[in-house]
């Protein structure tokens, strides 16, 4: 508790700060989440300077010029940052503005109570026992979750009293129950047959199965949430497994794993070489047999894979994206990275060409998850597609007999769909680490040509 | 002739074209690489590797052709 205390709460305020800004901009106003962000801002450097104040003036050394020196700048950055707030009030919503600036103190005051409460014995005794710890995990998210419903639905109803703030969702919520099921179930049909129609999956059948019940509408709109959070469990409890208990001569599971995860081993390593390589092997690894998982869990009947919706792809794509520009800040430094976006001249043609090489170099690097994205969707979606055109075509032609079932036409393209998939999967994993191999620095020169290559 | 009558002649032709191109660049890659492993077979593997992802640039422009379809073919109507 003092200083590096302070340091974590800064820390942990820029995060906390930089989400909400992400969340209010996403879901709210842009110049909401600029007033929160310039809030936090206001308040970490207001903190910063108080903090250097008082570490200048009952530090051991006080009374030297270099104290002197710097509570004056203290005190005039203090003069310069209140005519700032003053300006930034006025220009900007102050609500937002407040709730920006508050919170580095509501972080403080968390992290303050959360050490106070780690530290007591009976946390401590919660804790101890792994089953006992599990329970008091699942009793806080379930008190969480019955919080944030309880909330919700005192909203809908004061949405419904005000009739101002009605979203899409409680827009339906609200709208009186259909006369009968029937008049539901059409209408909801009606809205499905808008886009391409896949595979039936167990949600889509549930949800057709009880229109109107809530739970169901939920599990539809989160469908492809579900999906990918249950294949990372399956693949969590398979690691588990296979790693609880390491012997000298594996079991089938644990050798079938260890070859998985020697042959992804080799592969990063191969490519990243020896030095940087193994670092990113667990990333990397483990999104190559995410995506894999995730495409083949579509060729299970009554399944669906996630990467067939554009939102999954996006998102891991954003992942590699922000992971691969982390390292290149982190491996480069500042300096080395933005020389690194200006094709890092040397010589006077290269700092002539470097307006032409800066925007190149930005554009290739907001390309790459757009491409990584649309790739990966268009493969595993295409692939749907065919499954259920070939599908629909069995069931016609022999719809004449009026049999429940059709020719199952299908299957040669589900060895398509076996092969697209793990294609897929090993493309979206090796350019995931030629991106993150361009950010290193360039002293295998071997690879960095290949990598030239590659693009 | 009416925007859904160009879109419905449009997208698949449209497609058609994006998969003559690539279909174009991947016959050359395959080439490449299988001149390349007969001439080194013991550089197979790395070859193999760089020829997937070259590949998978190559077909990218068809899924774009792919993925534009599937933006523009609820407006066919």
């Amino acid at each position: 508790m003092g200083l590096e205390f302070l340091a974590r709460v800064r820390r942990t305020t820029l995060w906390t700060g930089a989400i909400a800004a992400l969340t209010v901009a996403t879901y709210g106003a842009p110049l909401h989440a600029l007033a929160i962000l310039l809030g936090v801002v206001w308040s970490l450097v207001n903190l910063r300077l108080i903090e250097l104040l008082v570490v200048a003036l009952t530090g051991p050394q006080r009374g030297g010029l270099r104290v002197l020196q710097r509570s004056a700048v203290a005190v005039g950055g203090m003069i310069a940052l209140f005519a700032a707030g003053a300006l930034l009030l006025s220009r900007l919503s102050p609500v937002w503005l407040l709730a920006g600036f508050s919170l580095p103190f509501a972080v403080l005051v968390l992290k303050a109570a959360s050490s106070l409460v780690l530290e007591s014995a009976i946390w401590k005794r919660l804790v101890a026992s792994r089953w006992r710890a599990a329970g008091v995990v699942v009793v806080l998210v379930a008190g969480a979750w019955w919080a944030a419903t309880a909330w919700s639905g005192s909203e809908a109803t004061r949405g419904a009293g005000s009739a101002r703030r009605a979203t899409p969702l409680l827009a339906s919520a609200e709208s009186p129950a259909a006369p009968e099921p029937r008049a539901g179930e059409t209408a909801r049909h009606g809205e499905e047959e808008q886009g391409p129609q896949k595979f039936p999956n167990v949600i889509t059948v549930l949800s057709r199965a009880f229109p109107d019940a809530p739970w169901a509408r939920f599990l539809h709109e989160f469908e492809v949430v579900i999906f990918s959070i249950l294949i990372a469990i399956i693949l969590c409890v398979v690691a588990f497994v296979a790693s609880r208990r390491p012997q000298m001569i594996p079991g089938p599971l644990q050798n079938g794993v260890e070859m998985v995860v020697e042959g992804l081993h080799d592969f990063v390593v191969g490519i990243l070489g020896p030095r940087h390589g193994p670092r990113y092997v667990p990333f990397l690894g483990s999104l190559f047999i995410y995506i894999l998982a995730m495409n083949l869990f579509g060729l299970i009947p009554f399944m669906d894979s996630p990467t067939s919706s554009l939102n999954v792809t996006v998102s891991l794509a954003l992942v590699v994206f922000v992971f691969s520009q982390f390292i290149g800040f982190k491996e480069l430094g500042f300096v080395g990275y933005f020389d690194h976006m200006m094709g890092t001249p040397r010589s006077l043609i290269g700092w002539i060409l470097v307006p032409l090489m800066l925007p190149i170099h930005v554009m290739g690097e907001l390309a790459k998850p757009i491409s990584l994205s649309c790739r990966l969707f268009g493969n595993i979606f295409g692939e749907d597609m065919l499954l259920v055109a070939f599908a629909t075509l069995g069931v016609s032609t022999l719809s004449f007999a009026h049999l429940p079932f059709g020719l199952p036409l299908q299957l040669p393209f589900m060895f398509l769909a076996l092969l697209t998939s793990t294609l897929q999967a090993l493309v979206f994993t090796v350019l995931s680490t030629i991106y993150i191999l361009l950010m290193l620095p360039h002293d295998e020169h071997v690879h960095e040509g290949e990598a030239q290559h590659a693009h | 002739m009416d925007f859904h009558a160009a879109l419905g002649i449009g997208l698949p032709i449209g497609i058609g074209i994006a998969a003559i191109g690539s279909g174009i660049g991947l016959g050359g890659i395959g080439n490449g690489a299988m001149q390349a492993i007969g001439r080194q077979p013991e550089a197979t593997a790395k070859i193999q590797l760089n020829m997937i992802i070259i590949a998978a640039l190559a077909e990218a422009l068809t899924i774009y052709a792919f993925v534009t379809m599937f933006l523009l073919q609820g407006k066919i109507g």
